[in-house]
């Protein structure tokens, strides 16, 4: 069974006819061609897949593309303004906040939501917001500093 | 000598990509008419294949092939030792094994179609314990392995895929010296690297036969010499294509299921893609072997290491083919000695078929197991001597121009001062709370040998190219050889780019692993830039004009149609004589209710070379140590009866932010390593030490002794509770 939905991504609507089952992920990834977001585990434990629906992050690997049908979708890709980084993007480069860069995606839009949700976090805040995002390479200390460095930023779009 | 870009923090330039999304892993790699492979894999540790039904899965719309072993070439893969095929053919012998493969330009098609496969199995006797798997009338994992391509000649039984021996002095004169003899098992668990891009890969075949290749492999010109072997092609037929590799940790040098896409490419006509589930990842990729690890240590009472004997039984699973090395084998087995001077020494490793994932390499493969072992028991040993553990330690260091269990001779030995640096760092003599414990250990680990090449080419615009044939697992390697190039050159970091070289491009290259890439990859661009800076230096002189910049150089160059370009080809058999110590301490706090384990507090000392990009090894060190964190506390791939019972990476708990205890990190920085600029390694370097440092500071803390990884809650708490009973009986 597919269904015809309305997704805004990024700004940008898209309709899209998919079957029932198809994850929000796949939808993003195989539908619409946007592969920043990534699939590891699967199961919405990584946090690699993280997207904001409505500004609200979720797993889109265990989310239905349906779901979200009429609502808006913030992605990896959404996050720089013309063609300027957002500081968080910057901050990962400056501080080494990624390696291999995998989990990346969902890292900085979770990172993102949560500046959005409060600008000065302290390293316990972020720890509890960044607990749904695995990471592998960095053993997690240089996101620490990335995200601490981005809520520095005297501005952010 | 000072450098201008040697040395200096610069931030991933490589990264805009990974941070916009824009990068292209090869699970995003698309192409024009992509279809999707999927596997159904075994449900049976060890059964006989009676019977295969594709029928309905055929049937089903959307299908565009099934394939079964005979419907493929009876080859048999792997990376050293060719004993795994393609898929099952008449016998299974893991659960988790492929048995049939399915095509669909829908890969939710292709995952229902697998569900109607029908197999038809008969139950064989399994066995799953390594050290059962070696008794006589063990139900046998493969009839010959002696035939297998790549096999070691001999084997005690016929369950052994290889032994490995290290040997020096005489063992048994050795123990007769001793005045005391210790004897202690460790075991550790089967586990999964955590790379979070799962195994993925493309394959097309171009109109004109070629076999285009995009895989999540770190190794890519060997990739193309294994998948040559499995397809029964030509070298020159096949194209790997270099990605962004989503994390290693040494899992990601096999070939997984690209010779199935490509059969699947071949009967259908379409580019395929295949990767793989995360369940898939945890039953059937390569983990890090589970061991039994017994040593045996004779003492005199001077506290002087006069002899051990080690035994490491490794659980390699079904197949032998993901081990890496000639020997199939486990290299950190040699850190049976580790960090000290042993003359009698004799360690013996063996990997055992069991019917069980197929183990491969992790990151410094072998040691974190081996190292937990023979740190724990240097504690154990001191305690029952009544030494202090550092004391014990120090009596025994290594120092200069000892010898490793290899016959390796060593110098710039810095044992001690890397031991000191920690404790200094960590408070080691500070007053503790109650229930608060520190401990103490160390490893070492060598600099990688290899083969690279480099070629670097002076663009008309005043740029330089770096065109290499390494990708980047996600450890900044591209930009420490940017930053290698620069220096030579004298450039700034923006005006070397990197090129990536398909295997088209060179002729070899031993691609990323063992520590080796600063070493290799950097003095292949070393060399190679400065043959470069010499021939500028000429056409500068040609030209008459010295201070030309090299933009007009280059482009004096193009008018006679020439472009400079200078390539080098970098090939380092042997190890140095230089070898890189840690030495770590963790403090920790036990819960004497509950069990639980509470790192308060880690200290890291590493003996270094020059660094090159001082945030890349920072991070190279912190990585690799909450990696050391997992293996020591959380990490597990549970088994029952060959069944892997953590299918979910939420239950395989990897640390997650919450989990990183405040880190002191001290570099020793000593400009001796073979790299460029004297650079040694540091990928491998702060893993090992982690668990035996976790587990002496536990004993410490509370006295209970885990022998066995994880230290979890449960197994502190039960030992609390036998160490409370006994005395109070």
């Amino acid at each position: 069974m597919t269904r015809a939905i309305r997704l805004t991504v990024n700004g940008t609507a898209h309709d899209v006819e998919v079957p029932t089952y198809r994850t929000l992920l796949d939808c993003l990834r195989c539908d619409l061609g946007l592969t920043g977001s990534k699939e590891g585990c699967g199961v919405g434990v990584c946090g690699a897949c993280t997207v904001l629906l409505d500004g609200k992050m979720i797993s889109s690997c265990i989310a239905l593309a349906v779901f979200a049908d009429g609502h808006e979708v913030t992605t990896v890709e959404g996050l720089a303004e013309d063609e300027r980084l957002h500081p968080v993007q910057q901050a990962f480069m400056d501080a080494g906040g990624f390696q291999c860069g995998i989990c990346t995606p969902g890292q900085v839009v979770a990172a993102k939501a949560l500046l959005d949700a409060n600008p000065s976090p302290s390293d316990t805040e972020i720890r509890e917001w960044m607990l749904g995002n695995l990471c592998r390479c960095t053993g997690y200390y240089k996101i620490i500093e990335s995200i601490r460095a981005a809520a520095a930023q005297p501005s952010r779009p | 000598m000072a450098h201008r870009i040697v040395g200096q923090p610069i931030g991933r330039l490589d990264g805009v990509e990974k941070v916009s999304g824009a990068a292209r892993y090869s699970a995003d790699v698309t192409l024009p008419g992509l279809i999707w492979g999927k596997a159904l894999r075994s449900p049976l540790p060890h059964a006989r294949i009676v019977r295969i039904d594709t029928a309905e899965a055929r049937a089903v719309p959307g299908v565009m092939a099934v394939l079964s072993a005979r419907d493929l070439p009876d080859v048999l893969v792997g990376r050293r030792m060719f004993d795994m095929p393609l898929l099952a053919r008449d016998r299974v012998r893991f659960i988790g094994e492929k048995v049939a493969v399915v095509a669909a330009a829908d890969p939710d098609v292709a995952e229902e179609a697998l569900a109607l496969i029908y197999v038809e199995y008969e139950d064989l006797p399994a066995v799953f314990d390594a050290a059962a798997a070696i008794e006589p009338g063990a139900p046998l994992v493969h009839d010959n392995p002696g035939a297998y391509e790549g096999a070691p000649a001999e084997r005690p039984h016929a369950n052994v895929q290889s032994v490995l021996c290290f040997k020096l002095g005489d063992v048994e004169a050795g123990f007769r010296e001793a005045d005391r003899i210790f004897e202690h098992t460790f075991r550790t668990q089967l586990a999964h690297h955590g790379y979070i891009e799962p195994h993925a890969g493309v394959v097309a075949i171009d109109g004109d036969g070629r076999v285009q290749v995009w895989a999540s492999n770190k190794m890519p010109y060997r990739l193309k010499e294994l998948l040559s072997h499995a397809l029964q092609l030509p070298k020159e037929r096949i194209r790997v294509n270099l990605t962004p590799i989503g994390g290693d940790f040494g899992g990601k040098g096999s070939l997984m299921d690209l010779p199935l896409a490509y059969h699947l490419a071949r009967v259908t006509g379409r580019p395929v893609k295949m990767v793989m589930r995360y369940t898939e990842e945890l039953m059937a990729g390569n983990p890090r072997h589970p061991s039994v690890i017994t040593l045996r240590t004779g003492v005199t009472k001077a506290g002087r290491i006069v002899a051990r004997r080690v035994r490491a039984l490794f659980n390699a699973g079904a197949y032998a083919a993901f081990k890496p090395v000639p020997h199939v084998n486990l290299g950190g087995a040699g850190m049976g000695a580790g960090v000290y001077r042993i003359p009698n020494l004799l360690i013996e490793s063996l990997c055992v078929y069991t019917h069980s994932i197929p183990c491969g390499h992790a990151r410094s493969p072998g040691e974190p197991q081996m190292v937990f072992a023979g740190e724990s028991h240097m504690d154990m040993i001191a305690k029952d001597l009544g030494l202090d553990p550092i004391e014990f330690r120090k009596r025994n260091l290594l120092t200069e121009g000892d010898h490793l269990p290899t016959g390796h001779h060593l110098e710039h030995v810095r044992a001690k001062e890397t031991l000191d640096a920690a404790l200094e760092a960590s408070g080691w003599t500070t007053p503790k709370p109650a229930g608060v414990g520190r401990g103490v250990a160390m490893t070492h680990r060598h600099i990688g040998v290899g083969f690279t090449n480099a070629r670097v080419r002076l663009e008309t615009k005043g740029t330089v190219t770096l065109v290499i044939g390494l990708p980047d697992t996600g450890t900044g390697a591209h930009l420490v050889l940017r930053q290698i190039v620069a220096e030579v050159l004298g450039l700034s970091i923006d005006e070397v780019q990197i090129e990536l070289a398909t295997t088209d491009i060179f002729e070899t290259d031993s691609g990323v692993g063992g520590s080796r890439v600063t070493h290799t990859g950097g003095r292949a661009a070393y060399h190679a830039a400065e043959q470069l800076k010499e021939q500028i230096r000429v056409e500068a002189g040609k030209l008459g004009t010295p201070g030309a910049s090299f933009a007009v150089i280059a482009q004096a160059a193009a008018r006679d149609g020439r472009t400079l370009e200078a390539s080098h080809f970098y090939d380092a058999k042997a190890h140095a004589a230089v070898t890189s110590f840690t030495a770590q301490v963790a403090e920790v706090a036990v819960d004497s209710q509950t069990g639980q384990v509470t790192v308060r507090r880690f200290t890291t000392a590493h003996d270094v070379g020059t660094v090159i990009n001082p945030i890349g090894h920072q991070g190279q060190i912190e990585g690799g140590l909450v990696q050391g964190l997992g293996f020591a506390l959380s990490e597990e791939l549970g088994t029952e009866d060959g069944r892997v019972s953590t299918l979910s990476l939420g239950d395989f708990k990897l640390p997650t932010i919450a989990d990183i205890p405040p880190l002191t990190t001290v570099l020793l920085e000593d400009p001796v390593g073979p790299g460029p600029f004297r650079a040694k390694a540091i990928g491998e370097g702060s893993i090992s030490a982690v668990a035996p440092a976790v587990a002496n500071a536990v004993a410490d803390a509370c006295g209970v002794r885990i022998l066995d990884l994880p230290i979890t809650a449960e197994k502190v708490y039960f030992a609390l509770a036998v160490s409370k009973k006994e005395r109070s009986s």
